[in-house]
């Protein structure tokens, strides 16, 4: 193990944001004398990676175990990725400066799609081979994490092992079979197959891939189990957030203190993979809450906490959480966020509470402008909560509202396209009626429309998502009928989009279009600025692969997908289920509100939906 | 609240790795660093309630600082010397603070009063020696004006007003030192790395690394 810094600090001069490469920042873990030692990796630059809570909540983790030491590393952006080329200078972690060759473990969250591209990057540039299967025995193991999980095939090949679900246990197993495994003198297969043993690990060398006639499934005596069933905390309460997490210096995106206050989400939302896969729900005690969210400030000295969640206004004692924090907080120039908010007066009484008299943007989801397709995605909202907010918000001085939307929703039609026009043109109407003319001018109302992505693990899974063609077309109309004064359209990038939906689910084939797209110079594909479709279109084309298909064909519900042997707990049934019902326009309760509408994630984990108060409501 | 509160002057480093940091991310940490060490500090009024806090002017990322100055009004009278210790315990290397003291209210900002800017330049071996390198400095001093380009603009420096003190060389480590006073005003400030890679190139001797410290910031009046 040996300090880089002195080939290191001789680069930076000639970088953007050095900041990124210097570590020393407050809270920061060094424990040089720890005999086992982590890096863990987020893919892609160090001020999106600072925001990532499932690689500080592994640093707290790990950081805490005996022997430890879980030290970052992230892409460094393309000049200094080309100056270490240049230096012979591997990638490294930030704590210690040595390379993340020589640590035992490398873990790579993934938190979305395209950052497939970033993955080969970090392997390379830490002198790691790419494929899994071409790794010597000195090698870290390679292990991914994260959202992507839940359909691992098309970055497959490049780990040694994917955890599905959640980390907090799992990770110290992980570790511990590890550590076991090593200090027995096993070889790196044998080390595979202990890894594989850790409930929730898969381990895909031991697999033989879906081939679209019939699902994965383990190799002939591997041991390795049918399904990889995700890993789920049942009570949030045996975890307290991060005390002390590291305080960046440079401009991170969502630089503030966080703490989780539920996880999971059972609105239902057909299109929602985080709805499906974070099941069931489970509250913080306001309590703990309220004691994490003060000690991580005091401990941070940061001027935000945001109280983070996939819907935190939905947590059964919300209000009594932040009077105690704003109560607590008074006269410190510290802000309470909230990430969205809920469609209704209650949403506002929230957005009151932690404004202090000021009057920032609000945010809200309708997702779909017609009522028709709301409940065919199971957007339990109308139009007139979202107009019923409007009114309260405005009339008590808000100005600014962020609405998102989405195209190419299944069933969607051209009056819905429409209909999300006329849906901000009445509320566009309301704000106006309700604000002092003297004021009007002030109001502005965002819009960002996202293009549908059918996601695996969702009752939209088998559905084919709208072609290039198709999403300019929508988009067109989506402009023409959207009004002008006050508005601020904003649509995403929808070749990115598409990219994304290949991605989402594709199987094992795409390591091998990943692999060939990096080593044409792609990577930081999920910057609009770099992308760059052809270099993928090429190498789909040179795989034999046709990804139009992938992104856009139907799938039929009885064939096997890709990721059928990862199993998130939710039952291919009641998503299919809930397939037929969004066809219909049939809607489907929150479980977490009243009944258990068997999704079947609690009976098959050995959960519970857990709730701080009495009910939700 | 401007009577109520304590206007307390901190001295501090921006040193090591830190040096890299920008001023904006130097001026975000030492606010953490406050809110961290639990003093009570004031808070602006107005629409987006901030620390009250002034920072001396800007270093340049990649220039270090060992005597750099911010003043933070506190609303509750702590020692300074107490202070200095609190705020020690919180800081990250390289960000220490050094010294503190109380000032008058109606005292100019940091800003505004400090108008030298002391600067030590390491160049690590220059090829033809230090008093080569002494020479053309003073060869560029005594032109009388300095023309840089910085991101396709064209800066011209009166180097009579922007270079009170001349600029001196010492040899230390085999490294020489330059040292100079940079008086900052309404055109902006010298970059001393600027000057010294001017006078490398006049000498015909080669680019160098070179290391920039802001080793002292001092108000005109107490020139020696
Ligand atoms: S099993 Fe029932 S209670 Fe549990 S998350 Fe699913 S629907 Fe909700």
């Amino acid at each position: 193990m040996s300090d880089l810094w002195a080939r290191v600090e001789p680069l930076l001069a000639a970088v953007e944001r050095p900041a990124r490469y210097i570590d020393s920042e407050f809270g920061a873990v060094h424990r040089t004398d720890a005999a086992y030692r982590v890096a863990l990796l987020y893919p892609d630059t160090y001020e999106l990676g600072m925001a990532n809570q499932a690689i500080a909540i592994l640093y707290d983790r790990l950081n805490g175990l005996e022997g430890v030491a879980a030290e970052r590393a992230y892409v460094p952006w393309k000049d200094m990725g080309d100056a270490m080329r240049a230096a012979g200078v591997p990638l490294f972690t930030l704590e210690s400066v040595t390379a993340v060759s020589s640590c035992d473990l490398f873990g790579i969250t993934m938190p979305y799609e395209l950052t497939c591209t970033n993955i080969c990057e970090a392997l390379d540039l830490a002198g790691i081979a790419v494929r899994a299967e071409d790794r010597a025995e000195g090698d870290p193991i390679v292990i991914g994490g994260g959202p992507c999980a839940f359909n691992p095939e098309p970055v497959a090949d490049f780990f040694d092992a994917i955890l599905v679900g959640e980390g907090e246990d799992a990770i110290v197993e992980i570790v511990e079979a590890h550590r076991a495994a090593k200090a027995a003198g096993l070889d790196r297969a044998a080390v595979l197959t202990s890894l594989a043993a850790v409930p929730g690990v898969y381990v895909p060398a031991l697999y033989e891939p879906a081939d679209g006639t019939v699902a994965a499934r383990p190799r002939e005596g591997s041991g390795a189990p049918a399904e990889v069933v995700k890993r789920v905390v049942a009570d949030l309460g045996s975890h307290r957030a991060p005390v002390c997490p590291v305080v960046p210096f440079m401009d991170v995106i969502h630089d503030r203190a966080n703490v989780e206050v539920l996880r999971g989400c059972t609105r239902g939302c057909r299109f929602c993979q985080a709805g499906m896969i974070y099941r069931p729900v489970r509250e913080r005690t306001s309590d703990d809450i309220v004691r994490d969210a003060l000690e991580q400030l005091r401990c941070t000295g940061q001027e935000e906490l945001s109280l983070t969640s996939l819907s935190t206004t939905d947590h059964s004692e919300i209000s009594d959480v932040l009077r105690r924090l704003s109560a607590a907080l008074r006269g410190r120039a510290v802000t309470v966020s909230l990430p969205s908010l809920r469609l209704d007066s209650f949403g506002v009484d929230m957005a009151r509470l932690v404004s202090e008299g000021s009057r920032g943007g609000l945010t809200f989801a309708p997702e779909a402008g017609t009522q028709r397709l709301r409940d065919v995605i199971n957007k339990n909202i109308t139009e007139e909560n979202l107009l019923g907010t409007v009114r309260v918000a405005f009339g008590e001085g808000w100005r600014r509202l962020k609405l998102y939307f989405m195209i190419g929703l299944p069933t969607e039609t051209d009056d819905d396209v429409r209909g999300i026009g006329e849906l901000v043109s009445r509320v566009l109407a309301i704000a106006r009626e309700v604000t002092p003319p003297a004021e009007r001018g002030g109001i502005r109302i965002a819009v960002s429309v996202s293009t549908f992505v059918p996601k695996a693990h969702t009752p939209f899974q088998w559905e084919g998502q709208l072609t290039l063609a198709e999403v300019q077309d929508r988009q067109r109309l989506l402009r023409e009928t959207m009004p002008r004064k006050g508005v601020d359209l904003h649509w995403h990038d929808s070749e990115i989009s598409f990219l994304e939906g290949t991605l989402a689910r594709g199987g094992r084939g795409l390591s091998r279009v990943i692999e060939r797209v990096w080593r044409a110079g792609g990577g930081f594909d999920a910057w609009t600025e770099v992308f760059a479709l052809s270099r993928w279109t090429g190498a789909f084309e040179a795989e034999g692969i046709d990804p139009v298909g992938l992104a856009s064909a139907a799938r039929a519900v009885d064939a096997p997908l890709p990721w059928d042997h990862i199993s998130s707990g939710v039952s291919k049934a009641y998503l299919a289920v809930e397939r037929s019902r969004a066809l219909k326009g049939v809607v489907t309760p929150d479980c977490s509100f009243g009944d258990c509408t068997a999704c079947g994630v609690c009976p098959s984990l050995g959960v519970d939906v857990v709730l701080a108060g009495e009910s939700r409501g | 609240m401007a009577d109520t509160a304590f206007r307390l002057r901190v001295t501090y480093g921006k040193t090591g790795r830190l040096r890299f940091l920008s001023h904006l991310e130097v001026a975000r940490a030492c606010e953490r660093t406050i809110r961290r060490a639990g003093l009570e500090y004031a808070v602006t009024q107005g629409f987006n309630k901030r620390m009250k806090l002034a920072f001396g002017p800007a270093l340049p990322v990649g220039t270090a600082g060992t005597a750099e100055v911010y003043d933070v009004w506190l609303k509750r009278f702590v020692a300074p010397d107490e202070v200095l210790d609190i705020l020690r315990a919180t800081t990250p290397a390289g960000l220490t603070p050094v010294r503190a003291h109380y000032v008058g209210e109606r005292e100019a900002s940091v800003a505004a009063a400090m108008t030298l800017a002391d600067y030590e330049v390491v160049i690590g071996h220059p090829d033809r020696g230090p008093g080569r390198l002494a020479e053309a400095l003073g060869d560029v001093v005594s032109s009388g004006a300095l023309e840089i380009e910085h991101k396709g603009a064209r800066k011209v420096y009166d180097l009579a007003v922007c270079l009170p003190e001349g600029a001196r060389v010492r040899e230390e480590d085999g490294r020489s030192v330059v040292s100079l006073t940079v008086r900052m005003g309404a055109q902006g400030s010298l970059r001393p790395d600027a000057l010294v890679r001017e006078a490398l190139l006049r000498a015909d001797m080669s680019e160098q690394p070179m290391s920039v410290t802001r080793t002292g910031l001092r108000p005109e009046e107490a020139r020696a």
